[in-house]
């Protein structure tokens, strides 16, 4: 479970999240939407422990920058950042022994088969286009099996295959008992699976509905969406 | 044409308003303006005397003018066999290259606005015209000439790098002739040298100086042409003048003549530069390294995986393996080989003088201050995996440290190893310089990871060097005098032991600040730049 409270982060004069609070189940996809600059990458990068920020974060419990905490979180940053003379194969066998994975072997085929990565597994990093290395940021992120995941605009870049393994694997990750956490610009991708959807403007978290809540009203995503953010206009 | 020029004015209109919003860059611009007129105003003033016993020889001027056509010369041509060169920007591409504009005045534009660039970034041999003036008793005159064979050549330097990648670009055969005909014309050059040198009787350098000074050098392309062009400014020969801009003249129409011919389909070509360039602008705008490699890595089979490593070390094993990528021999580098070669030099001239084999230390310590700045701490900060893999901020912190300072244990053996046997030291002074390097070395590395603990970032080379006179007068200054207190009161049979506090002082430093930033990964924030 993720909870997030009262965080606040600054940089210099800017507010960029300003007392946000929300939290997300085990068993809960929640989405994070809003305009460009709204403070959904900073609130996730706050999350991954990746930013200083006031107020309080906790993975399962744990203050967000312990080490229990990190082993429960799995982060795909929006960029993929990975190794350039390292293997896509290489990537995994990392990321197993820097977490300590033990039979981490079968689990990595599994995703890099998913993701058609399975005949690259010897390109080097800096070999591969765009697109998979954003499938390899995935994997990476998704191979230590964290409890919590946060996705940072996963679907950008991403083939429609992918786009529809992610999917599955979203919703397969859900009903592991995984919270997961998507910031996203494209509606459409999440609209099929979203439990929770918290709506941010200028740093804040401006509205927040859980699918129940709009399921009789006739409302979609995209329609609340815009009612939130664009108001009258 | 119209949008052409429009292009054109507009962006250089937009670069001088965009200054109003930036006082401090426009303060900088007011500050070079004011200097170079008082440089050119103290220059005018000063007083010269008129007998040219007092001057320098003219024929070093002549000697780096031919050297940097004829460096320009062979880069320019080995950059126009991997990449090429360009004239143009990515917004150019995007935008010009795509919209229903002859490529033949899109080339003229991207001629023009490169020779602008030029003109502008020429501007600091300007400065030298005080120095110029006081060694050589050149004038204005002399000045604007070496200014204006500058942007000569390096705009024809450019059309020579693209016309070099259109014709070689994937033609295996092209590039080999074109690499055999560079490397056969500098073996000819090098031993033309050695035998005039023979032949003369004289130094190296004065055989060099010999060279430059002839007038069969001025035939030679680019690097001699510029000779001509200069000497015929300096010496009141307009013929060798006019020769000079007409063999520049003419080959810059060979070029532009090749490049337009036919369809003029040169977009293809500069396109994959122009993205280089593009990239490496990018990277310096935002503080990260661009590195492109220019060989294409092979993964072996038995050096493939990570094959060690749990938790944090699995960090330093996978920078080994990083490492073994770029270098077959690990730690030992390009890096390793330039400094053996530099200390074999150094030593066969101090010829075991203890003084110089300090300073060869000292030099070794000002080139890795800097080299330590791009080590892979930097670089691993940028991703964000070392700060998400579950374990303590100081394993972590070491691990990515330690083969940053395993490698400089390796040079410094090398080095210093080296050093001893050109006969620039003795051996046991040479063990306890290595040792020295090393541990100075990795107090580099720690102040890396002060430099992000306290400024949330690694400085600029400029900021850096600022911090760093600080830094080191802090760390580098007790360790020294300790090291000149202990030499002073040691006999001379133990003065090889001079280094011994320096090195023991650096350890201690670089331990205090581990321990004092060991937690740096859970208070500094992740940047991707």
């Amino acid at each position: 479970m993720l909870s997030v409270r009262n965080v606040t982060k600054k940089y210099g004069k800017l507010l960029a999240n300003d007392n946000i609070n929300f939290e997300v189940n085990a068993g809960e996809i929640s989405v994070l939407l809003g305009p460009n600059g709204a403070g959904k990458s900073t609130i996730i990068k706050c999350i991954a422990g990746l930013l200083k920020f006031q107020g309080n974060i906790y993975i399962n419990g744990n203050g967000n920058k312990s080490l229990q905490a990190k082993r429960d979180l799995g982060y795909i940053p929006e960029m993929p950042s990975l190794y350039d003379m390292l293997t896509v194969w290489e990537h995994m066998e990392f990321i197993a022994r820097a977490y300590s994975l033990e039979n981490w072997k079968e689990t990595a085929e599994t995703f890099l088969d998913r993701f058609e990565l399975s005949d690259k597994k010897k390109k080097l990093g800096s070999d591969l286009s765009k697109g998979m290395q954003q499938k390899l940021s995935i994997c990476c992120g998704l191979l230590p099996r964290p409890k919590v995941i946060l996705f940072d605009e996963p679907m950008v870049g991403l083939d429609p295959h992918a786009i529809k393994e992610l999917k599955n694997i979203i919703m397969e990750l859900r009903q592991e008992g995984s919270a997961i956490l998507i910031s996203t610009h494209m509606l459409d991708s999440v609209d099929e699976f979203w439990d929770s959807a918290n709506i941010m403007m200028d740093g804040k978290i401006a509205a927040r509905r859980t699918r129940n809540e709009i399921a009789g009203s006739g409302e979609d995503l995209e329609t609340l969406f815009f009612t939130i953010t664009e108001g009258d206009r | 044409m119209k949008a052409l020029l429009y292009l054109l004015i507009t962006q250089l209109k937009n670069r001088m308003l965009a200054l109003k919003k930036k006082p401090a860059l426009l303060i900088l611009y007011i500050f070079i303006a004011l200097m170079l007129f008082l440089v050119i105003f103290v220059s005018i003033m000063m007083e010269v005397e008129s007998t040219q016993l007092n001057f320098a020889d003219e024929r070093v001027i002549y000697m780096i003018l031919g050297g940097i056509g004829l460096l320009f010369l062979g880069t320019f041509i080995t950059t126009g066999l991997s990449t090429g060169s360009t004239l143009f920007t990515m917004s150019d591409v995007g935008l010009l290259f795509v919209a229903p504009i002859s490529s033949k005045k899109i080339l003229l534009y991207g001629l023009v606005s490169t020779l602008g660039k030029t003109i502008l970034a020429s501007f600091f041999i300007l400065y030298q015209i005080v120095n110029l003036k006081a060694n050589f008793g050149y004038g204005l005159k002399e000045i604007l000439a070496l200014y204006l064979i500058y942007v000569i050549i390096t705009i024809v330097g450019q059309l020579l790098s693209i016309a070099t990648y259109i014709y070689s670009n994937g033609n295996t055969k092209r590039k080999k002739v074109i690499q055999t005909v560079l490397y056969f014309f500098a073996g000819i050059f090098l031993v033309t040298t050695l035998i005039i040198q023979r032949n003369q009787q004289v130094s190296l350098y004065e055989t060099v100086l010999r060279i430059a000074d002839s007038s069969w050098f001025g035939y030679v392309p680019v690097g001699g042409w510029a000779v001509m062009f200069f000497k015929g400014i300096v010496e009141g020969a307009i013929f060798d003048v006019l020769l000079s801009i007409l063999c520049f003249t003419i080959l810059s129409i060979l070029f532009v003549v090749f490049l337009t011919r036919g369809t003029a389909d040169y977009y293809e070509d500069v396109l994959h530069s122009t993205e280089i360039t593009h990239q490496k602008l990018k990277a310096a705008k935002e503080g990260k390294k661009y590195s492109q490699r220019n060989r294409k890595v092979k993964v072996k089979d038995n050096e493939y995986g990570l094959q060690k490593g749990k938790g944090a070390s699995a960090i330093a094993y996978k920078n080994i393996l990083e490492m073994k990528r770029k270098s077959r021999l690990v730690y030992i580098n390009g890096y390793t080989i330039i400094a053996s070669i530099g200390a074999a030099i150094a030593g066969y001239n101090i010829k075991g003088e203890v003084i110089g084999a300090y300073t060869v230390l000292g030099a070794l310590l000002y080139l890795q201050f800097f080299l330590t700045a791009f080590g892979p701490f930097k670089f691993e900060l940028a991703k964000p995996y070392i700060y998400l893999i579950p374990e303590k901020s100081i394993k972590k912190l070491l691990a990515v440290s330690i083969n940053s300072i395993i490698k400089p244990c390796i040079d410094g053996v090398i080095i210093f190893a080296v050093l001893t046997i050109s006969g620039g030291c003795n051996p046991l002074t040479a063990i306890f310089l290595a040792l020295a390097y090393a541990a100075c070395c990795a107090l580099f590395v720690g102040m890396t990871i002060l430099y992000q603990r306290v400024l949330g970032a690694q400085p600029n080379m400029l900021a850096k060097a600022f911090v760093g006179i600080g830094l080191i007068a802090v760390f580098l200054g007790p360790s020294i005098i300790s090291s000149v207190i202990v030499a002073a009161m040691l006999p001379d049979a133990l003065l090889f032991l001079s280094s011994l506090p320096f090195t023991i002082c650096c350890i201690l430093f670089t331990i205090i600040i581990f321990l004092l930033c060991g937690n740096m990964l859970d208070k500094v924030e992740y940047s991707e730049k």
